[in-house]
């Protein structure tokens, strides 16, 4: 019983973060994707824990959090693969075409130049990059982060270039 | 309500925290391979010792512990992926890193240099499209792209959790 505790928090979460994105966007919330997310699992896990309190007369707690943490990581795993890929970008910008076919060069020269800029565009909003004339520097709290993103990418034996390798 | 969790589900919460341990030991060992071999290679290990831990401890083995034991080792696989994922092939972050290591100002263009470490944009499509074409949803002919059936079928369902998670 405690699992089915767990998974209808889950289903509420998965009612809740969707609900809490498009509220986010309609009155302009400042608030981050990633944000919004765990405001959804704080609340749904809050929530599902005193239904499993008030229904279950022996709740065990790591029982629906299992089945809780599982669910929420899936969907938030499917989110973070839909949500600023690169190639799927490409792949949907493909499907949206007439005749669903593109010169190889219009993506080399267009689309991820444009995907370029938008990232730029994130890493200024959010004050990791400010523009100075017609160049980009990094501020001091995108030192900072990338000083720690160094640090653990050196750590976790893990190169610098972003690129697939497809040899492993 | 019964905090404690049973005895394969508290072994599972400490394979959890070990799982970024063996990570950064993995990467100390050169033969371990890549990046995302180093994962597979960790989630693998966790799972072997998860295995044996059912086994080797003491008492009868309850079916929900065990269950629940699982769901808590996938949920935490699934976390260390994202976050691993981004260390390795987060396209913003890496725009940062690469302004960063470059120590000045740099205009768009000195910016994509530096972020491809003297390669273009094109180096990076074609690598971002070769996760396309070797999945196969993807097919290059005559200088043109065009999406093969898998590649429809990804997209809609792309579309679909993109509509469902709140993103539009």
């Amino acid at each position: 019983m405690s699992f089915v505790v767990g998974f209808l928090a889950a289903v509420t979460f998965a009612l809740l973060a969707p609900a809490l994105q498009l509220m986010a966007r309609a009155r302009g919330w400042s608030l981050g994707a990633v944000t919004l997310l765990a405001i959804a699992a704080i609340l749904t896990h809050g929530l599902g824990v005193m239904l499993g309190i008030l229904v279950v007369p022996q709740f065990q707690y790591w029982d629906a959090a299992s089945i809780f943490g599982f669910c929420v990581m899936g969907y938030v795993f499917a989110f973070g693969a839909v949500y600023k890929s690169v190639s799927l970008d490409i792949l949907l910008s493909l499907i949206d075409r007439p005749g669903r076919r593109a010169p190889l060069s219009e993506i080399v020269e267009r689309q991820v130049p444009d995907l370029f800029q938008g990232r730029i565009r994130n890493l200024v909003d959010g004050g990791l990059v400010e523009p100075v004339d017609s160049h980009f520097a990094a501020t001091s709290a995108g030192r900072t982060m990338a000083g720690r993103v160094g640090q653990l990418r050196r750590a976790f034996g893990i190169g610098d270039t972003s690129l697939y390798d497809f040899s492993e | 309500m019964n905090m404690l969790p049973g005895p394969a589900q508290a072994a599972a919460i400490g394979l959890s925290v070990a799982l970024p341990l063996l990570l950064l030991c993995y990467a100390r060992i050169a033969a371990t391979g890549g990046s995302g071999r180093r994962f597979r290679l960790g989630c693998i290990t966790v799972l072997a010792l998860y295995a044996i831990a059912c086994l080797a401890l003491p008492g009868q083995r309850r079916y929900d512990d065990v269950l629940g034991g699982l769901f808590l080792l996938a949920t935490a696989m699934m976390f260390f992926y994202i976050l691993f994922s981004l260390l390795a092939w987060g396209f913003t972050l890496t725009l940062l890193t690469a302004l960063v290591k470059a120590g000045r100002p740099l205009t768009l263009e000195q910016w994509a240099v530096a972020y491809m470490q003297g390669g273009d944009l094109g180096t990076f499509t074609h690598n971002r499209l070769k996760l396309l074409v070797g999945a196969g949803m993807v097919i290059t002919a005559d200088g043109r792209l065009a999406p093969t059936a898998k590649g429809v079928a990804v997209a809609r369902l792309v579309k679909f959790v993109r509509l469902s998670t709140g993103l539009g």
